[in-house]
């Protein structure tokens, strides 16, 4: 059908009305000559003609439904009309308005979270064929690796897996210059810190990258260690302002030449899960660019033992994961264990695992269940919202009965009044939509903040898909919903009764709202639950001394040797320790609270415990350290500046160590061995510290020990320096930045922040999850409020006559009041009823996310059992007041 | 054929008379069809011109006014190319109907 001249031809109806009615006269005409004719009066003739034609202004009607699309022009009527009838009443459009895009917008933020850490793929062609490789169970014995264990591989395994043609039509590597950036500059500019990788030759054709400028790596590239970059779009846009005059010049990386050779197009931000790569460079094997930032030790790339390399590949199509598994586990096997003893019982034990590469759960450890968890609570606060959207569309149609009535009976359609009905609640859902789509979009943006995801978390198609199907079905739903009350109105009936005292729009009402207390509930123990844990992590008791303590990391510009690094360490130190306002000054590899840790297993007097018997924990520190951090000393002495590489190797270890390993003897003087390390002498346990945090607040305590970083062979490329002072950590750091300068004006304090700020920091995310589920909590409160408020008002409203009728005859206005209440009471105490179960089963699933707390927490079930009492108590009181107050002659005249 | 039975075969049936007789006003298709049909079928006035206007809207027909025999102005109508082919399918399928019906009712 020619549907655009159709609707065109709207727009000119009376001309084609004028038409149609001449052709049809002529019709007519021509049939009553024709009876003329034949014999008939003219009377007869024109009226037979008539007979036989039917009702003109019906045919006249369905003539021009076929010219035009006039279904259209109804609709457009109707929104019309729905929009005068909203604009009558603005608070209840305001109401579902905002409601819905509370809803709606909630729904859609969290979803669109869910999205990006669970559903998103790489913006790169046939994403789906992208794989990460992971070991789950972590490297061989005696291979050492970054950190993060499952997702590392090593050169050998990766050269012998990029031989294969089956599985994989490419295998791509990549790995990090830092655990964080490196230091960068062009031309004359200061140093920057920016994030690179190195990866293999194919990175980019093997994912389908193409470059906005420029070229992309070769493979003649990956094997020269050429020194080519290519930056990131968005880094380029950034820092250059998208200057294309970058392309051939000099981007010193840790002070190394690179040139500029590529731009690599927009929109990709790297493979690192939630983090976004600023720079790439071939593979390199230059001992400044050890990936990982790893200090120049002897595990280099290219070392066999060194399981530093990430790995993506993209599937030969219509291989499935589990195939390509199968195809390669043997030579994986072969290379992982080439160059170690093993035993075949072990190298069967490694096992290969594929992971789509979709979402932020590829690699790195981004829970999923949490952010599900959030999708399940902003679900029920859309379901209440939906319903309670409902209701009032229900009582307001219920008030309006009378009128559907009346036009009913004056020969309206049924159809038109329904889509009168469809059109008020489209209209209605959306501008809730739209608003909820406004409302999320701001909220995402704080949402990936808080989640530090530098991807971003930006709502994408598949959420506008989404969020336009809960729209479109609430929309269903509410012009369903009124359409038993509205249209089943049975004409005469309505029309007779004067104000009714009918109750049965009422009941299923008070069922909607029973259940939404439920939910309600459900969503206060959940925000009680997460707040609680919140609290427990603001409470733990941290083993040392918070208040005062600053750190900072430093990076020695290369080349120091290790000797040279130590002292600039010391050097450092003391020009810290000098300084007013600085108490004292220490070091340490892994920052205390950033989730980083050295991890052995302990030989203790010449006896090996494996990891599975005894963890144990290592951090490599300063002098004065104990003291500087405020840890409690139990036995022994701190670590001190006469303990020199020379000197006898000494070792602090924590309470937890002595309890498991040396109970019932006094620990000093034992010998501990490194594994890593075997056939250096043992270090001599000369102290016992209080056992304290060491990678977030929320772990177990662990055996530990502390190892002079002097006396550790080879000296840290990096170092966190952690400063006592008196007052203000922060303040100090001007004077900090300057001591620093004189050294090496060229080096860049490394997240200079309080110590406290840094534990803080590790529950983030809890604390994010405990203030959107308090605001989910409340947000259901609110609506829950709205609700039965609303409905005991309209109840209300109806039995005003009732009511009147009661206080004639001598009720008194506190039993009016207890009437009111008790109808809000027991529909709060069915619903906690419902809701108690509903509660247990949610808290059961949100085990996980809890802290130093069972989930059937006592304290926290009270909390919502309170909450949504007072909930109850106060949306009844006010319409209890009122029909209270209601003066019982007016109410009776009033009829 | 009663009446109401015609819905279906009415295009067809407006088609061919269009096809036989070339220019033709509405009133003129109602009773050529009652003619050629030896009043077999009739058709419903109220429905012709809806239909008329739908093929019309479709480009099957054109349609101009013009004067008839007896000096009055009405609508006339003729088959378009694509008409033509729309007449080919439709008596294809009518057929094919109609072969498909006596099968049946002869079905022992």
């Amino acid at each position: 059908m020619p549907t655009l001249r159709r609707i065109l031809n709207l727009f000119t109806r009376d001309r084609i009305d004028r038409d149609i009615d001449a052709e049809l006269q002529a019709h007519l005409d021509l049939r009553a000559d024709d009876n003329l004719a034949a014999g008939m009066t003219p009377e007869q003739a024109r009226r037979d003609a008539r007979l036989r034609f039917g009702n003109p202004v019906v045919l006249r009607e369905r003539t021009f439904g076929a010219d035009a699309a006039p279904g259209l022009e109804r609709l457009a009527a109707d929104l019309r009309y729905a929009l005068r009838r909203l604009r009558k009443s603005p608070l209840f459009a305001t109401i579902t308005i905002l409601t819905l895009a509370l809803g709606i917008g909630a729904t859609t933020a969290v979803f669109s979270a869910m999205n990006a850490v669970l559903l998103r793929r790489l913006p790169v062609p046939d994403p789906q064929q992208l794989v990460y490789l992971m070991v789950p169970d972590g490297q061989p014995y005696g291979a050492s690796n970054t950190g993060d264990s499952d997702s590392s591989f090593s050169v050998p395994v990766f050269a012998a897996l990029r031989q294969d043609r089956r599985a994989f039509s490419d295998l791509m590597a990549f790995a990090p210059l830092s655990t964080d950036k490196v230091d960068v500059r062009t031309g004359n500019d200061l140093p920057e810190q920016a994030s690179g990788e190195m990866v293999s030759g194919n990175y980019f054709s093997g994912l389908g990258v193409s470059m906005a400028r420029g070229r992309a790596f070769t493979m003649a590239d990956e094997n020269q260690h050429a020194a080519f970059a290519i930056l990131n779009y968005s880094y380029w846009t950034r820092r250059f302002s998208r200057d294309p005059s970058i392309l051939g010049q000099t981007l010193f990386i840790k002070g190394i030449p690179f040139t500029i050779i590529g731009i690599a197009s927009e929109n990709f931000p790297g493979v690192e899960p939630g983090s976004v790569t600023d720079f790439w460079i071939p593979l390199q094997r230059r001992v400044e660019l050890n990936p990982w930032g790893n200090g120049p030790d002897a595990s280099l790339y290219g070392s066999p033992d060194w399981w530093c390399l990430r790995l993506i590949a993209r599937l030969v199509p219509g291989v499935t994961p589990q195939q390509a598994v199968a195809e390669l586990t043997p030579a994986f096997r072969a290379a992982a264990f080439a160059d170690l003893q093993s035993s075949q019982a072990e190298q069967d034990k490694l096992k290969l695992v594929l992971a789509s590469a979709r979402g932020l759960q590829g690699i790195g450890d981004y829970d999923p269940d949490p952010i599900r968890i959030l999708m399940a609570l902003v679900a029920l606060v859309l379901l209440i919202a939906c319903s309670n959207v409902a209701m009032l569309i229900v009582a307001r149609n219920a008030s309006r009965q009378r009128d559907f009535s009346l036009r009913m009976a004056l020969g309206a359609q049924r159809s038109s009044l329904l889509r009168q009905l469809f059109a008020e609640s489209g209209l209605l859902v959306a501008a809730g939509a739209s608003l909820g789509w406004l409302f999320a979009l701001a909220a995402t943006r704080a949402l990936a903040t808080w989640f530090r995801v530098e991807t971003g978390l930006a709502p994408d198609r598949g959420v506008l898909l989404f969020t336009t199907t809960i729209s479109i079905l609430a929309a269903l739903v509410f012009g369903l919903a009124p359409l038993r009350t509205a249209t089943r109105a049975p004409v005469t009936g309505t029309l007779r009764s004067t104000s009714g005292t009918s109750s049965h729009g009422g009941r299923s009402g008070a069922v909607v709202l029973t259940l939404q207390v439920a939910l309600c509930f459900t969503l206060l123990t959940a925000a009680g639950l997460l707040l609680r844990t919140l609290l427990n992590y603001e409470r733990t008791n941290l083993g040392m001394r918070m208040e005062g303590l600053l750190v900072f990391g430093i990076t020695p510009q290369q080349p120091y040797s290790s000797k040279e690094r130590l002292a600039f360490y010391g050097d450092l130190l003391d020009r810290l320790q000098a300084l007013p306002g600085v108490e004292s000054a220490t070091m340490m590899v892994d920052r205390l609270g950033s989730g980083w840790s050295e991890n052995d297993s302990p030989t203790l007097d010449g006896v090996t415990h494996t990891w599975e018997e005894i963890p144990l924990r290592a951090n490599v520190v300063g002098p004065h350290y104990l003291h500087t951090l405020g840890v409690p000393l139990l036995a022994g002495r701190d670590i001190l500046d006469s303990d020199t590489p020379t000197s006898p190797r000494v070792a602090i270890v924590n309470q937890t160590f002595v309890r498991k390993l040396l109970p019932n003897t006094n620990p000093l003087g034992h010998r501990l061995g490194k594994l890593d390390d075997p056939k250096a002498p043992p270090f001599t346990i000369i102290g016992v510290a209080k056992d304290s945090k060491y990678r977030s607040v929320d772990e177990r305590p662990r055996a530990m020990a502390y190892y002079p970083v002097t006396q550790m062979g080879d000296a840290p490329a990096t170092m966190q320096i952690e400063l006592r002072v008196h007052g203000d950590p922060l303040a100090l750091l001007p004077t900090v930045v300057q001591a620093v300068r004189v050294i090496d004006a060229n080096l860049p304090l490394e997240k200079p922040m309080t110590q406290a700020a840094v534990f803080e920091d590790s529950f983030s995310d809890q604390r994010l999850f405990a203030r959107l589920s308090l605001f989910f909590g409340l947000l259901a409160a609110l609506l829950v409020a709205i609700g039965l408020y609303g409905m005991l008002s309209y109840r209300i409203s109806r039995r005003t006559t009732e009511i009147g009728v009661r206080m004639a005859l001598g009720a008194r206005r506190r039993q009016i009041l207890a009437m009111v209440l008790r109808e809000a009471v027991r529909i709060t105490a069915i619903g906690i009823a419902i809701g108690v179960p509903l509660a247990l089963l949610a808290s059961h699933f949100m085990g996980s996310m809890l802290f130093g707390l069972e989930p059937t927490d006592k304290p926290a079930l009270f909390a919502a059992l309170l909450g949504i009492l007072a909930v109850g108590l106060a949306a009844g009181y006010i319409p209890a007041h009122r029909a209270a107050s209601i003066d019982p002659m007016r109410a009776l005249r009033s009829e | 054929m009663a009446r109401n039975d015609l819905q279906g075969s009415l295009d067809l049936l407006v088609l061919k008379t269009l096809s036989q007789r070339g220019q033709l006003h509405g009133y003129g298709i109602v009773l050529h069809i009652q003619r050629a049909s030896d009043e077999l079928l009739q058709v419903e006035e109220g429905s012709l011109y809806p239909a008329l206007h739908r093929m019309e809207q479709s480009r099957w027909v054109a349609s101009e006014w013009s004067l008839t025999e007896t000096g009055r102005r009405a609508k006339y109508y003729r088959l378009t190319a694509a008409g033509r082919r729309e007449l080919e399918a439709a008596e294809c399928s009518f057929e094919q109907l109609v072969k498909g019906v006596r099968a049946i009712l002869r079905y022992a």
